[in-house]
């Protein structure tokens, strides 16, 4: 019997992938077993077996800012085509090593930006541009309404990094130099950057140094908050009568700018195919399957965010999802995490000390500069 | 019946034969890893890195910190309950057999259950409280990062005082009445007559469960891992807990390797006092 | 301390050790709504068994539980095979200088080696064979896990045994292997049975070599099943406390079969009592 073996993340975004494996299976005669790890650990399982060229998973779901490490040394099967040109060009940009394709993306997920556009209109705000509007509005609601202006995530690791790059990048800052060779963070923009994040830390709930995503989305979805970043896979749960008492009121727009444009961080999820799988052939044609516009279509239907242009302009799907042309917008102006292969470390070096300035415990400019030393360090090692 | 030697020797080789290939060999292959490159070079760069890393010696102090913390609180509250339990006239067994509970359950399952209780929004422990007219929003237990380290201790202690209870009761079912009896008939009060006879008697099986005990702290890995992966941030991660982030997130065997053989020779020096106090009884 | 002040504390020792695991156990047979209710409930709630339909019925728990009951079964019975034998060998034959003492102790030191410190070269090695992900090459890991412990525990037992028992059936013409299996080992089968329980009840809690060395079904264990339950922004309760419940059943049930030998197998030093 044919079989698959799919590795996904346990979670909102994996389930979308999990379904279409079951359908292409059941059509197919092959038998699909799907195995759902909570992040961290779907990381680790995915590239032990990379490494190891064990061929346990035939497909695998990975979070972009993991291709560079997942893709080298051969690891992946490269692509036996060209993705075409109907993908979104950021979403593409990431699947590539070199000049070879090692993956196509699923799961099109470029931060958005979210607010009450009924307490805007009521204050009489115009929809924030800059992160200073953001500010100004917290101020204004948090004074007026019985709720926090804003709320974010703030937790060490991967929470708190996501929910800081727009604003690092706003300011002009970035995390490592251009070259990659070096830490940047604790430039003066990258300084200016966490100081504004504390100032907006005074008008969110208290405890957000600790919060991660599914916090940031109950304050919104209980109306105790009143604006965050978010991810799209969370607009469904806005406007759902059974999970949120703000429905149709929270609106969405492209992050704020400031020195520089607004640009939401990219956040896709990619699907591959190990080079060690013993059934590249059916996991390949499921892959292509997967992420073709009629499939990517029900996918969508089914709440997942797609990564074709057509899709995302197909009319019936723009008449039932209001935030798709936003959406778009957010992924042709997205902007990756910095490619490098020891991202994992960086992240977790970079969010302690960022979780640590939110929380009070650290001055920012110290605070930049020990994460500044400590992204150095691993950056100099030798792997 | 004396046989020789070769015939004994038949008997246990096939056990001493898994044991070198099971054991022996991965923990040579493991200091051949620790004292290599990447690019398969000799070189001592692991070990000398080791000296250097911050993080590291925050896990090492984290884990003394807990198995320190951890095991005093288990000694005292273990000491205390098998005296109390030892004291009852009746139904021993019953209160003994609810107490060895938390022990037998599989850690992953303990941990589990407190992840559950912990939650600072849903779980029982803040629902409790709060029903109980407190202010819970400060306390987020395994989420904070101030009260994790407490809170993991807190769901070790509730899982393993019950091993040193079993220990410490069984020692007390082993020392003999009649050195008490004399001493109550000579008017001794309670705590002399523990202090100067019981606690003398007991001392082996604290020995014993005290270095049991510390031995497994030690090396803790499964509740961490379930309740907090080492989180917040690095707030309760311990050597084996760093090791395994070295090893399967930063994919760097050589170096976990070389911690590994740290966490060894700890290890191992603890097997040693032990095996010494078993020996002297 | 007087009578019923101590009678009270036992009281709340033993309910401080069950509140957790009954706690648990209400959280499996409640619905999702009920789980995050406050105020908590106790005993009053509407009782579902739709988590263990679910994660059972069909689920991978399923799988996750026989792939635990069948390495517990292998690996114990690997390890008797293997560990029985030696043990009657170290405490039977005479051996020069003390060397029965020194064999033992090596034996028993190798079940003090962390768990982290030989993962990676197990992964490697069952790798090299092919026994990556496969029950088979835990079962292994596992009998070497549990053969010192066997050795040990087994040892002991015999020693209680007087020579003469077997001494006697071999000067009728028996073999010595013929008299262990037929004299020695009925008399230790209380020591043969304990000793299994906790291999077993080792192998069916086991979580970090079952972590690493399995990847998918084919594998996985229980404890592994459970873990992989706890995601990042949501925690499956139900199937998590479900799954957990039936994982804490045979090991309560077991230990209750062997709690006299509770105190021999868990001190490694048998406290004469």
């Amino acid at each position: 019997m044919r079989s698959l073996t799919i590795a996904v993340n346990a979670g909102v975004e994996g389930t979308a992938l999990k379904t279409a494996a079951q359908e292409w299976g059941s059509s197919h005669g092959v038998r699909i077993e799907v195995v759902e790890l909570p992040y961290a650990n779907l990381f680790e399982k995915v590239q032990l077996d990379l490494t190891s060229r064990t061929g346990a998973y035939d497909v695998i779901m990975m979070d972009d800012p993991w291709f560079p490490l997942m893709a080298a040394n051969g690891n992946l099967a490269p692509l036996p085509r060209e993705p075409d040109s109907d993908f979104i060009a950021n979403c593409l940009q990431v699947c590539k090593n070199g000049a070879t394709y090692f993956a196509l993306p699923y799961v099109g997920n470029a931060q958005l930006f979210f607010y009450r556009g009924d307490l805007f209109s009521k204050y009489g705000l115009a929809p924030p541009q800059a992160w200073d509007d953001v500010l100004h509005a917290a101020k204004t609601i948090g004074a007026k309404e019985k709720m926090f202006g804003y709320v974010m995530r703030a937790a060490p690791g991967n929470a708190v990094v996501a929910d800081f790059m727009p604003l690092l990048w706003a300011f002009g800052g970035d995390v490592v130099s251009t070259d990659g060779a070096a830490a940047a963070c604790d430039s003066a923009a990258g300084v200016e950057a966490l100081r504004f994040m504390l100032e907006l830390g005074k008008y969110s709930p208290p405890g957000y140094a600790g919060f991660n995503a599914d916090e940031v989305s109950a304050h919104l979805l209980e109306s105790t908050a009143a604006m965050s970043i978010n991810w799209p896979a969370w607009i469904a749960a806005m406007d759902d009568p059974a999970k949120s008492k703000v429905v149709g009121k929270i609106e969405f727009t492209t992050m704020p700018a400031e020195r520089e444009k607004g640009v939401g961080e990219l956040g896709a999820w990619l699907v591959a195919v190990p080079s060690a799988s013993k059934h590249t052939s059916d996991a390949f044609d499921f892959v292509f399957w997967a992420t073709d516009a009629a499939q990517m279509k029900q996918a969508a239907l089914r709440g997942n965010p797609p990564t074709r242009r057509s899709v995302f302009e197909s009319p019936d799907l723009v008449a039932k999802f209001r935030a798709f042309p936003t959406q778009l917008r957010s992924l042709d102006s997205s902007r990756p995490r910095p490619r490098t292969a020891k991202w994992n470390e960086i992240e977790n070096a970079f969010g302690i000390y960022l979780s640590k300035a939110n929380a009070g415990a650290m001055d920012p400019a110290e605070a930049m500069r020990r994460a500044a030393q400590a992204i150095d360090e691993i950056l100099k090692r030798t792997p | 019946m004396k046989t020789r030697v070769p015939a004994g020797f038949a008997w246990v080789a096939p056990s001493i034969a898994v044991l070198l290939a099971l054991s022996i060999y991965p923990l040579i292959f493991a200091v051949k890893v620790a004292l290599t490159d990447a690019s398969g070079a000799a070189t001592f760069a692991n070990f000398a890195r080791l000296a250097h890393d911050r993080v590291f010696a925050t896990a090492a102090v984290q884990t003394v910190l807990f198995t320190a913390a951890a095991l005093a609180v288990e000694f005292a509250l273990g000491l205390a309950l098998a005296l109390l339990v030892d004291s009852l006239a009746r139904a021993r067994s019953l209160f003994r057999a609810a107490i060895l509970v938390p022990m037998l359950l599989p850690p992953v399952v303990a941990a589990v259950a407190w992840r559950l209780i912990y939650n600072p929004q849903f779980g029982v422990l803040n629902g409790t409280l709060r029903r109980m007219g407190l202010n819970t929003a400060a306390l987020t237990w395994t989420d904070g990062d101030s009260s994790a380290l407490l809170s993991v201790i807190l769901v070790d202690v509730w899982e393993w005082t019950p091993f040193i209870f079993l220990l410490l009761s069984a020692g007390l079912q082993a020392i003999p009445q009649e050195p008490l009896e004399a001493a109550r008939i000579d008017g001794a009060s309670g705590w002399q007559s523990f202090r100067d006879i019981t606690l003398p008697l007991l001392k082996p099986a604290i020995v014993l469960a005290l270095l049991l005990r510390a031995m497994d702290l030690v090396r803790i890995f499964d509740q961490i891992f379930i309740l907090t992966q080492g989180g917040p941030g690095t707030a309760t991660e311990t050597v084996s807990l760093y090791i395994y982030r070295t090893a399967f997130r930063f994919s760097n065997f050589g170096y976990a390797a070389a911690m590994s053989f740290v966490l060894l020779v700890a290890t191992v020096m603890f097997s040693r006092s032990l095996m010494k106090a078993m020996k002297t009884r | 301390m007087k009578t019923t002040v101590r009678y009270f504390a036992s009281i709340v020792a033993a309910l401080a050790a069950l509140a957790p695991v009954y706690w648990l156990i209400t959280i499996s047979l409640k619905r999702e709504v009920d789980q995050f209710a406050y105020p908590p409930r106790w005993i009053a709630f509407h009782a579902t068994l739709q988590h263990y339909a679910e994660a059972f019925g069909g689920g991978s728990f399923a799988i996750y539980f026989l792939n635990s009951v069948a390495l517990a079964g292998m690996s114990t019975l690997a390890a008797l095979l293997i560990g029985v034998p030696a043990a009657y060998g170290l405490a039977r034959f005479e051996w020069p200088r003390r060397w029965d003492q020194r064999v033992g102790d090596w034996i028993l030191s190798t079940r003090m080696l962390p768990p982290i410190v030989t993962i990676v070269p197990l992964f490697l090695m069952l790798r090299g064979v092919g026994l990556i992900n496969t029950l088979a090459g835990l079962a292994i890991v596992y009998t070497g896990f549990n053969l010192p412990f066997v050795v040990w525990m087994m040892r002991g037992f015999f020693d209680e045994v007087p020579r003469e028992m077997e001494e006697a059936a071999m000067l009728d013409g028996d073999s010595r292997a013929g008299a262990l299996l037929r004299i020695v080992l009925p008399l230790v089968k209380p020591g043969l049975a304990a000793t299994a329980v906790f291999c077993l009840v080792f192998a069916w809690n086991e979580f970090l070599f079952a972590l690493i060395l399995t990847q998918t079904e084919a594998a996985m264990t229980l404890p592994v099943g459970i873990a992989s339950r706890v995601t990042q922004y949501e925690i499956q309760w139900g199937a998590m406390s479900a799954a957990g419940v039936v994982a804490m059943l045979p090991v309560l049930v077991f230990a209750s079969a062997a709690q006299k030998y509770l105190v021999r197998g868990l001190s490694l030093g048998a406290v004469k009592g």
